[in-house]
């Protein structure tokens, strides 16, 4: 079932990258939906499928960009697995840790692909902070924003179940 | 052996991003030396390539949609707005003709007033009685105006009648087809000389023509400035019966020369009266 979310998620990041292709061709500059499915999928701790997602969305935002194949893959196979690893010891919960890990990704992703762009093809990003700045902010905003529809929609246990009880625990 | 690598995700994680790094590898010799993508770059494409493709479909068909409707939305306020145009072009077309005709006919009104030497009102007809039993119609100008009784009454065409009756701004004028009203009148080719008189129809008939006298049918009858209301040489009619009457006269049929179901403007001449005492003189 979560293979499946994670597929349903994976088609739902590329129509929003093909959507945002043909409108706004500059947006994906602005805004990362792969890091997004990635964290979500990453938080649950597993570390094995965290890497499988990684992998997974970074090829498939690969084979539709110009950049280098695999480079997307690579960058969010790390993110993936920084944060599974995170959450497999801590167990971060709810909207803030996943505020937290999403903004760290997108940081953590961008610094990447910036080191891997400089190694392998010499090449320096132009505006590298002020498109950082602006990718962590949109992202993080749109990433929220989506957790909470999906905690509200897809979540397995009832709201009541998660609610403090009078007096406390 | 998937046991041994769920057990090290390490390991793993390791072992797949040197993998990576040598498909990056290779992809960055390769991208920009002119070569295509990968196999395995364009097996991925391959596999995820429907998804692409059904979102470029749909926004063109939603982007062809919106504009067919916006087309479509042009095209039915194009089509109100030429409907307007046509409509307006036409009032303003009809107005135009209409205007053309007025401009020709008062040009021939006017043409004619000037040959008369005598001072002349234009005015309209605003109504006209020629089916009852009194021949009249009424125009738009009064003693306010200059027009007495007695003026002539005439068009391009011809005489028309005489005044009646007048207010300030309307005047009653008799028509030469009444049958109470006398021409004092002449047959143009000979300079015979009759009286004219209405015969309530709408024709009228020539008097006082001896049997002898030469007038066949297609003369021209005109005033004769005798009877101290016409002017001389206002054309009144044509002859189209001159038979031999009962008695000494001819019985003359006069076709008047105006067409009085189609009278619009006319023009009053303010004829020059005979004083009464002169009427009534008698030596």
């Amino acid at each position: 079932m979560r293979w499946l979310r994670f597929i349903v998620g994976l088609l739902i990041a590329l129509t929003l990258h093909s959507l945002l292709d043909s409108f706004f061709p500059n947006a994906l500059a602005f805004f990362n939906p792969y890091v997004i499915l990635v964290v979500y999928y990453s938080m649950g701790g597993n570390v094995f499928g965290a890497i499988v997602a990684g992998v997974a969305a970074g090829l498939v935002q690969d084979a539709f960009s110009v950049a280098m194949f695999g480079l997307h893959a690579f960058s969010l196979t790390v993110c993936a697995y920084t944060i599974a690893y995170i959450n497999a010891r801590l167990v971060l919960r709810g909207t803030l840790a996943f505020g937290a890990c999403l903004a760290g990704a997108v940081i953590v992703n961008e610094f990447v692909i910036y080191i891997l762009v400089n190694i392998l093809v010499k090449q320096k990003i132009e505006m590298f902070e002020q498109a950082l700045f602006v990718k962590t902010i949109f992202t993080l905003l749109f990433g929220m924003l989506v957790y909470q529809l999906l905690t509200l929609f897809l979540r397995e246990e009832p709201i009541e179940a998660t609610r403090r009880p009078i007096g406390g625990w | 052996m998937e046991d041994v690598i769920r057990s090290r995700p390490t390991l793993l994680f390791f072992i797949v991003l040197a993998l990576l790094f040598l498909v990056m590898s290779r992809s960055s010799q390769t991208r920009y030396v002119g070569e295509t993508r990968t196999m395995f770059e364009r097996t991925v494409m391959t596999i995820f390539s429907p998804v692409p493709k059904t979102v470029n479909w749909l926004g063109r068909s939603t982007s062809d949609m919106y504009h067919g409707y916006l087309d479509m939305r042009r095209a039915v306020n194009e089509n109100m707005e030429l409907r307007h145009k046509v409509a307006e072009l036409t009032a303003k077309n009809l107005k135009l003709s209409q205007s053309e005709s007025d401009v020709r006919r008062i040009r021939t009104l006017l043409g004619y007033s000037e040959q008369v030497d005598m001072p002349t009102t234009l005015a309209t007809a605003i109504m006209l009685d020629t089916s009852g039993r009194f021949k009249s119609i009424v125009i738009d100008r009064g003693s306010d105006a200059g027009i007495e009784v007695n003026d002539a009454v005439v068009n391009a065409n011809g005489l028309i009648g005489r005044v009646v009756l007048t207010t300030k701004d309307m005047a009653k004028v008799q028509l030469v087809t009444d049958g109470n009203c006398a021409v004092g009148s002449l047959v143009d080719r000979t300079r015979r000389q009759g009286v004219v008189r209405g015969d309530g129809g709408g024709g009228a008939q020539m008097y006082d023509i001896p049997s002898l006298a030469d007038v066949v049918p297609g003369d021209t009858v005109m005033t004769a400035g005798i009877d101290g209301i016409y002017p001389k040489g206002i054309p009144v009619g044509t002859v189209v019966k001159a038979d031999k009457g009962a008695d000494l006269f001819k019985s003359v049929v006069v076709k008047p020369a105006v067409d009085f179901g189609s009278i619009e403007e006319v023009i009053v001449i303010h004829t020059r009266k005979i004083p009464q005492q002169v009427v009534r003189y008698a030596p």
